[in-house]
């Protein structure tokens, strides 16, 4: 696997020379810490950061849940009104480029559960790409098939289930894979904006503790975790549509 | 004569933009008749062939048919197949919509009479043009249609492929006679395939020659013989004809 050895090589390349770069230059690690020093910290701390890992995540995955189910469920209402489009969509368009911090503070005022603060905020970050990319697939279904289908005298909901939503199921797939990095981003601002670290306590937090008392190498080791999730979700999710999209889309041709 | 399956009386369709896709056309197709439809591109060979099968309304006149509801099955000039389901899913939809029972069966059959037994589990991205062709095909034919209504099927087909195609459908309509009403550019293919070919005129498309096709008997030798180059010159000089109408209109 050619392609898998150069990124690792470059990888290790700027590894090495920032590793000689703090210990030739001695840089105290309150200022940049070395690689060895991030690894130590993970293996000092891992099981403690993982817990709080398990936070982050789980407000994740919920997010990214019901961003899923209520992104699709949107789209199709959407799609099957076109007033609702005409008059919705623009707030779905607002809801995308409102940055969360700036939300953040009143949905931690109006509610309570920080969990459900955490879930709103990540939430909101998810569920655009998913509306848009569903219903743009809603919209590209194919005009002779829809016909065959009113030809035969097929019901809304025939019509909804067996030819809308396989022929949206690959766009939403694509809004899917966005979304999951999404999610995780919205869940780490919240947990920054909201500093939960007494009640709940997420990785981001740790993060954000670690480096007021400038453990670097600490902070530094929570990062990595926060990307190889990053990169985890999203390795996960490509593999879900190409397995659901192997016998028929052209995105998932080189499989067999 | 039998009750016409189609009655087609002074129907004509202009388009909201103002474009006027078919002049008043009046026309009655008998039951069983295999009728092709052919004139130049843009005659509105293809609206007339939706407004038949209720796809699209006529801003004027008045149409009868007798085919029941769901009676009706259409082929594009694509094979509009669902790329996410098996052959045998596609050839099934017509019966799963209508909720028939027996199913398997059914597809089965009809898979085998285009000539495509055991590829059912075949997605159709693995299939040729010509066999995603018959897979239309059977799916059309899988509800017993009484009228089957088909579009330029075969015009992005190589033409071996094509003459194969028209052979084995010749042979399913002598076995079967549907109402077919067929939709070509190809002369050829209308003589070979049709006891009928109605020429219609450059847009606005209106009927203008109408002529039968006496061949004793049809197979693929058909094509060899001086009877059928005869009557493709006769239809060749009557859409010439045609043409010119067109052109002085």
């Amino acid at each position: 696997m050619k392609p898998a050895i150069m990124p690792a090589v470059f990888g290790l390349l700027v590894l090495t020379l920032w590793e000689s770069a703090v210990r030739i230059n001695g840089v105290p690690e309150y200022i940049l810490p070395s690689p060895t020093a991030i690894i130590m910290a993970l293996w000092t701390s891992g099981p403690e950061l993982l817990g709080a890992l398990a936070v982050t995540l789980q407000v994740t995955v919920a997010a990214l849940i019901l961003a899923a189910v209520t992104g699709a469920g949107i789209a199709f209402a959407l799609a099957q009104w076109k007033t609702a489009e005409q008059t919705l969509f623009p707030y779905a368009v607002f809801l995308q480029v409102t940055p969360i911090v700036t939300v953040a503070p009143f949905i931690i005022i109006w509610v309570e559960n920080i969990f459900v603060v955490l879930l709103i905020l990540a939430w909101m970050s998810a569920v655009f790409p998913i509306i848009s990319n569903t219903l743009l697939g809603l919209k590209s279904a194919d005009a002779n098939l829809k016909d065959m289908f009113r030809l035969y005298g097929a019901s809304r909901w025939q019509t909804a289930t067996r030819l809308l939503a396989p022929s949206a199921l690959p766009y939403f797939l694509g809004g899917l894979r966005i979304s999951g990095g999404l999610a995780l981003i919205g869940t780490v601002v919240a947990e920054m904006v909201a500093g939960t670290s007494g009640t709940y306590s997420g990785l981001a937090s740790r993060l954000m503790e670690a480096s007021y008392r400038l453990e670097l190498a600490r902070a530094l080791a929570c990062f990595v975790l926060l990307s190889a999730t990053g990169f985890a979700l999203y390795l996960l999710l490509d593999a879900l549509s190409r397995r659901l999209l192997r016998h028929w889309h052209e995105s998932a041709r080189h499989e067999s | 004569m039998s009750e016409s399956a189609i009655r087609l009386n002074r129907v004509a369709k202009t388009f909201p933009n103002g474009t006027v896709a078919l002049s008043p056309v009046t026309l009655s197709i008998a039951p069983g008749s295999f009728t092709s439809l052919v004139g130049p591109s843009g005659c509105g060979k293809s609206t007339l062939l939706r407004l038949i099968a209720g796809l699209t309304e006529p801003t004027a006149g008045a149409m009868t048919r007798t085919a029941r509801p769901g009676g009706t099955s259409f082929v594009f000039q694509d094979a509009t197949l669902m790329p996410w389901a098996t052959v045998a899913d596609n050839v099934a939809l017509p019966l799963r919509l209508a909720g028939v029972a027996d199913i398997k069966t059914k597809v089965d059959e009809a898979l085998e009479r285009v000539g495509l037994a055991g590829f059912g589990a075949s997605y159709p991205r693995e299939l040729s043009g010509g066999m995603k062709m018959r897979v239309s095909i059977a799916r059309a034919v899988v509800i017993g249609p009484e009228l089957l209504l088909m579009d330029e099927p075969f015009a992005a087909l190589d033409e071996f492929t094509r003459f194969k195609l028209n052979d084995d459908l010749l042979a399913l309509w002598q076995n079967n006679r549907w109402t077919v009403i067929f939709v070509t550019h190809s002369i050829r293919e209308a003589v070979f395939l049709s006891d009928r070919i109605v020429i219609m005129s450059p847009r606005p498309g209106r009927v203008v020659a109408d002529m039968a096709i006496n061949l004793p008997q049809r197979d693929a030798d058909l094509r060899l013989g001086h009877d059928f180059a005869d009557q493709c010159a006769r239809v060749s000089a009557a859409l010439g004809d045609a043409m010119h109408a067109g052109a002085a209109a």
